[in-house]
C-alpha cells in the first residue's frame, strides 16, 4: 500500500511544489509515517485485531468491512430509485462518507494531527512548517481516501452502470473531495478549539469530544434509521430549499444529480460550484493562512505541559476526601483501600481508559432507550426491562477488562518490588472502585429509567438484577487471567475476547432467563435476592484470596 | 520566561550551559534552533537572524534532544535515512555514512533491527548520530551521555572534544556537573531566565568553591543541601 501511495505522490509532485512544499522532505516524512503506522496497531482501529507484523492486514480488513457495508447501503439506496428521486439517497450517501471521515479524523487521527513527537524529531531539522503540515495532510488523506474508496466502490459501479461512466467518475471525484472537505473542517475545528482552550487542556477537551462523538455516532447509528425509516420519504422527489446550500452533503448530491439527470438549472449549478470549489478553496486557505499557526500551536503543546504543573492536587482536595470516604466504607484492609483509591484516580485521568470505556457505557444507555421507544411486543413485555438491566452489566465488564491495560504499564514494577503478600486485595480493591465508580452510577441511571417507564413495583427486579450483575462481573473476573491493574501493554493483550464473550453471553442468558422465570412465581424474585447476595459475597471473598500463583505478570 | 540572556559564543568552543530545572535552558536552545519564533529580542546564529533565516540555520545546526526522542518502530538505518532526507542529503551517501557511524558506535549488528527493543544507551547512540549526520557547525547537546555505558561515555566525550578542535561550536547542556566541569571551555549558569555566571571554570573558581557542583548550588540559591539531606534521613526514620 505504501508503494502505491508513494507512486501516486510522485505523480503529484508539481502540485506539492506549487503549494510551496519541499517534495523530497514531504515524501520522506510521509513514507516514514506510513511505515511506522504499518508496524504498530492503530490507536483504535487496532481494536479489531491483533498486531500483524509488517503488513497492513488490519487496515485492509477494516476497508473490506467498509466496502461490504457501503455496498449494501448503496444497493438499497441507489440500486432501484428512479433517477428523478436520487437526490435524497445521494445526500445520505455523502453524509455517511463525510461522517465516517470526520469520525476517523477525530477518533483515530487526532493523535496524528496533534502528534507532538514531531516537535523533537522533525522541528529541529530544516523542514518548513508548510512542508510538515502538507506531509501531515497527505498522510491523513491517504487513509481517508482509502476509506472513502472502499465505502463508495459499489456506488460508483452502480452509478456508472445505470447512468454512464461519467456519473461514476464524478461520484468518485466528489467522494474524494468530501474527504478533503472534512480534513479542512477538522483542521478548523482543532484551531478554534486551540483558540478557546489552553493548550494543556486541549488533549483533555479532545478526549471528551471523542467520547461524545463516539456516543453520538453509535446513537445515531441506532436512531437515525428509525427516524428516516419510512421508505416513502426516499421515493418522493425533494423540493430544493435555500438552506440546502448550507449542507455539504447536499452540494455533492446536487452536483451528482445534475450529471445523472442531466439538468443544469440555477440550483444545480450552485450545488456544482459549491461541491467543486469549497474543498479546493479550503485547501488553499489552509495552506495559505493556517499552516504556521497550526504547527506553532502544536509545538507549544509540549512546551506548556513541561512548565505548568497540573493543578489537580490543589483543586480536588474535596473530591479526594469524598472518594476516600467511599474507600473507607467499601474496603476492609489498607492494601485494598490503596488499590481502590489508586484505581479511582487513574480511571479519572487516563485518557485512553476513558476513551475505551465511556463510549461503551453511553452506547449501552442509548441502545436501551432507543429500543424501548420502538413499538412492538419486545419492548413492552416484561422481558425487555430485564434484558436492559442485564445489558448494563456487560458494559462494565468491558471496563473491568480494560482495567489491566495502561500506557504506563512499565510502572507495574512496584507490584513486584513491594512486599505484597496478597495480591488479591489489590485486585478486589480496584474491582470495587470500578463497581462503585462505573457500575453503580450507570446502573442507577438505567434502573431509574426502567422504574420510571415500567413502574415502581419493579424494584425487586432491579435489586436482583444488580446483585446478579455483580455475580457475573465477579465470575468474569475470576474466570479470566488475572493481572494487576494497569500492568499490561495494550498491544500485548491477548485477543481471545471471542471465547470469553461467548461464555459471558451464555451465562448472561442463563441468569436472565432464570430471573424471568422467577418473576412468574409470587415473591420469587424477593426469595432469590438473598441467595444472589450471598453468592456475590462468596465470589468476592474468593477473588480477594487470589494468590501470586494465579496472577499473570508481564 | 527568559529575562536577560546576553551571550555571544565564538566558534570552536564547548560551552557548558547549565541551570536548575525550569531555568530556561531548553527555551534558549529552542529559540536558537528557530523552533520558537515567538520571542522578543535578538538572536543570531552563524551570522543569521533566527527570525528570518530559521531554515538556513537549521541546515547547519545539529540537535540532540534529551529523553531519546526518536521513532522507535523504525530501524536505525531507516531512521537515519529519513533524517538525512530531511537535510536533503543524497540517499546513497547517507547509507554509507550511517553504516560507518553505526559501526563506530558498535551498532552494526543492530543496524536493521527495530529500535523498540533497544536499550537506552543504544537509542542514545542513534540519536547522537542523527543529530550529527549532516556535519553541522553548531551543535546543541541535551544530556548527550544519558544511558551510555562507561566506554561509550569516554568515546562521546572525546568526539565532542575533537569536534570543538575542528572549529565547531558546541552547546552542552547537562545536570551532571563533573562532566560539564571537565568538558567545557566556558561555563554559563542560568537561573530563572538570567545568566548568573559566565566564564571558564578557572575564572569561576576565583569565587572560592572547589567544584562546579558547589558553585552551582551556591549560585542558584540551594545552599545547605547537607542540612536538607539530614532532614531527609530524619524524616525517613520516622
Amino acid at each position: 500500500m505504501i508503494t502505491i501511495i508513494l507512486w501516486i505522490l510522485d505523480r503529484l509532485k508539481p502540485l506539492f511544489e506549487a503549494l510551496g512544499a519541499d517534495y523530497g522532505q514531504l515524501r520522506a516524512i510521509v513514507q516514514v509515517k506510513l511505515t511506522m503506522d504499518s508496524r504498530r496497531s492503530f490507536v483504535s482501529l487496532g481494536r479489531y485485531g491483533k498486531q500483524s507484523g509488517e503488513s497492513n492486514t488490519n487496515f485492509i480488513r477494516i476497508l473490506a468491512i467498509y466496502a461490504i457495508i457501503g455496498g449494501l447501503i448503496s444497493f438499497a439506496m441507489l440500486g432501484i430509485a428512479p433517477k428523478e428521486n436520487l437526490f435524497l439517497p445521494l445526500t445520505l450517501q455523502f453524509s455517511y462518507i463525510m461522517a465516517l471521515c470526520a469520525m476517523t479524523l477525530i477518533s483515530d487521527f487526532s493523535s496524528v494531527i496533534l502528534d507532538s513527537s514531531d516537535n523533537q524529531i522533525i522541528l529541529p531539522r530544516p523542514v518548513s512548517s508548510r512542508t510538515l503540515w502538507l506531509a501531515r495532510v497527505v498522510h491523513i488523506t491517504s487513509y481517508l481516501f482509502a476509506i472513502t474508496l472502499s465505502l463508495t466502490v459499489v456506488s460508483i459501479f452502480i452509478l456508472a452502470s445505470r447512468f454512464g461512466a461519467a456519473s461514476g467518475l464524478l461520484f468518485l471525484l466528489l467522494s474524494l473531495l468530501s474527504a478533503i472537505l472534512m480534513v479542512f473542517l477538522t483542521n478548523i475545528f482543532y484551531l478554534v478549539l486551540m483558540k478557546f482552550t489552553s493548550e494543556e487542556k486541549l488533549r483533555e477537551v479532545i478526549n471528551y469530544f471523542q467520547i461524545v462523538m463516539a456516543i453520538l455516532f453509535y446513537g445515531s447509528y441506532q436512531v437515525l434509521p428509525r427516524l428516516i425509516g419510512s421508505e416513502r420519504m426516499l421515493q418522493e422527489p425533494l423540493a430544493h430549499q435555500s438552506w440546502h446550500y448550507l449542507i455539504p452533503p447536499m452540494w455533492m448530491a446536487g452536483a451528482t444529480e445534475s450529471f445523472i439527470q442531466p439538468v443544469f438549472d440555477q440550483t444545480h449549478l450552485i450545488f456544482l460550484a459549491l461541491a467543486l470549489l469549497t474543498p479546493f478553496t479550503g485547501l488553499w486557505f489552509m495552506n495559505r493562512f493556517l499552516t504556521t499557526d497550526f504547527t506553532q500551536k502544536i509545538s507549544s503543546i509540549d512546551q506548556d505541559g513541561q512548565t505548568t504543573p497540573t493543578p489537580i492536587a490543589t483543586t480536588s482536595t474535596n473530591r479526594q476526601s469524598w472518594m476516600e470516604q467511599l474507600a473507607d466504607w467499601f474496603t476492609n484492609d489498607s492494601l485494598e483501600r490503596a488499590a481502590f483509591a489508586f484505581t479511582w484516580r487513574i480511571t479519572s485521568r487516563d485518557r485512553k481508559f476513558k476513551l475505551k470505556t465511556y463510549p461503551q457505557l453511553g452506547f449501552g444507555l442509548a441502545y436501551v432507550i432507543a429500543i424501548s421507544f420502538q413499538s412492538g411486543s419486545f419492548s413492552s413485555g416484561s422481558f425487555f426491562y430485564l434484558f436492559a438491566l442485564y445489558f448494563g452489566g456487560i458494559y462494565v465488564m468491558v471496563a473491568q477488562y480494560q482495567l489491566r491495560v495502561s500506557d504506563n504499564y512499565r510502572a507495574s514494577w512496584v507490584y513486584g518490588s513491594a512486599p505484597i503478600q496478597e495480591p488479591g486485595s489489590i485486585l478486589s480493591g480496584s474491582l470495587k472502585a470500578i463497581i462503585i465508580k462505573l457500575l453503580v452510577p450507570f446502573y442507577t441511571l438505567l434502573s431509574s429509567y426502567v422504574l420510571f417507564r415500567y413502574g415502581l413495583d419493579k424494584i425487586s427486579d432491579v435489586l436482583l438484577a444488580f446483585s446478579n450483575s455483580l455475580v457475573m462481573l465477579l465470575s468474569a473476573a475470576l474466570l479470566s487471567t488475572r493481572s494487576m491493574p494497569f500492568s499490561i501493554e495494550q498491544d500485548a493483550m491477548k485477543q481471545n475476547n471471542t471465547a470469553r464473550g461467548l461464555l459471558i453471553s451464555l451465562v448472561l442468558a442463563l441468569v436472565g432467563f432464570s430471573h424471568y422465570g422467577l418473576t412468574r412465581i409470587p415473591f420469587g424474585v424477593w426469595i432469590a435476592l438473598p441467595f444472589s447476595i450471598i453468592l456475590c459475597w462468596y465470589l468476592l471473598q474468593q477473588y480477594k484470596k487470589t494468590g501470586w500463583e494465579s496472577v499473570e505478570m508481564s | 520566561m527568559l529575562k536577560g540572556i546576553n551571550l555571544s559564543v565564538s566558534a570552536g568552543q564547548v560551552v557548558g550551559y547549565i541551570g536548575p530545572n525550569g531555568a530556561g535552558k531548553s527555551t534558549t536552545i529552542k529559540i536558537l534552533m528557530g523552533m520558537l519564533p515567538d520571542y522578543a529580542g535578538e538572536a543570531t546564529v552563524l551570522g543569521m537572524d533566527v527570525k528570518t533565516n530559521a531554515l538556513a540555520i537549521k541546515r547547519r545546526v545539529g540537535y540532540v534532544p534529551e529523553n531519546a526522542a526518536l521513532y522507535d518502530t523504525l530501524t536505525p538505518m531507516e531512521y537515519l535515512q529519513f533524517i538525512g532526507q530531511l537535510y536533503e542529503l543524497d540517499p546513497a551517501h547517507i547509507e554509507r555514512k550511517a553504516l560507518d557511524l553505526l559501526r563506530l558506535f558498535q551498532l552494526s549488528d543492530h543496524a536493521n533491527a527495530r529500535m523498540t527493543t533497544f536499550s537506552k544507551g543504544m537509542r542514545q547512540k542513534v540519536l547522537l548520530i542523527s543529530g550529527l549526520l549532516h556535519n553541522p557547525d553548531v551543535i546543541f547537546l541535551d544530556e548527550p551521555l544519558s544511558g551510555l555505558d562507561a566506554n561509550a561515555v569516554v568515546l562521546v566525550k572525546e568526539i565532542i572534544r575533537q569536534l570543538a578542535n575542528d572549529g565547531k561550536t558546541i552547546f552542552y547542556s547537562s545536570h551532571l556537573m563533573d562532566v560539564v566541569e571537565k568538558i567545557s571551555d566556558r561555563i554559563i549558569i542560568i537561573n530563572q531566565g538570567q545568566v548568573i555566571a559566565d566564564g571558564t571554570f578557572a575564572e569561576l573558581q576565583h569565587q572560592r568553591p572547589e567544584s562546579l557542583e558547589q558553585l552551582f548550588s551556591q549560585l542558584t540559591g540551594n545552599e545547605g543541601q547537607t542540612g536538607v539531606a539530614e532532614e531527609f534521613i530524619h524524616t525517613l526514620k520516622n
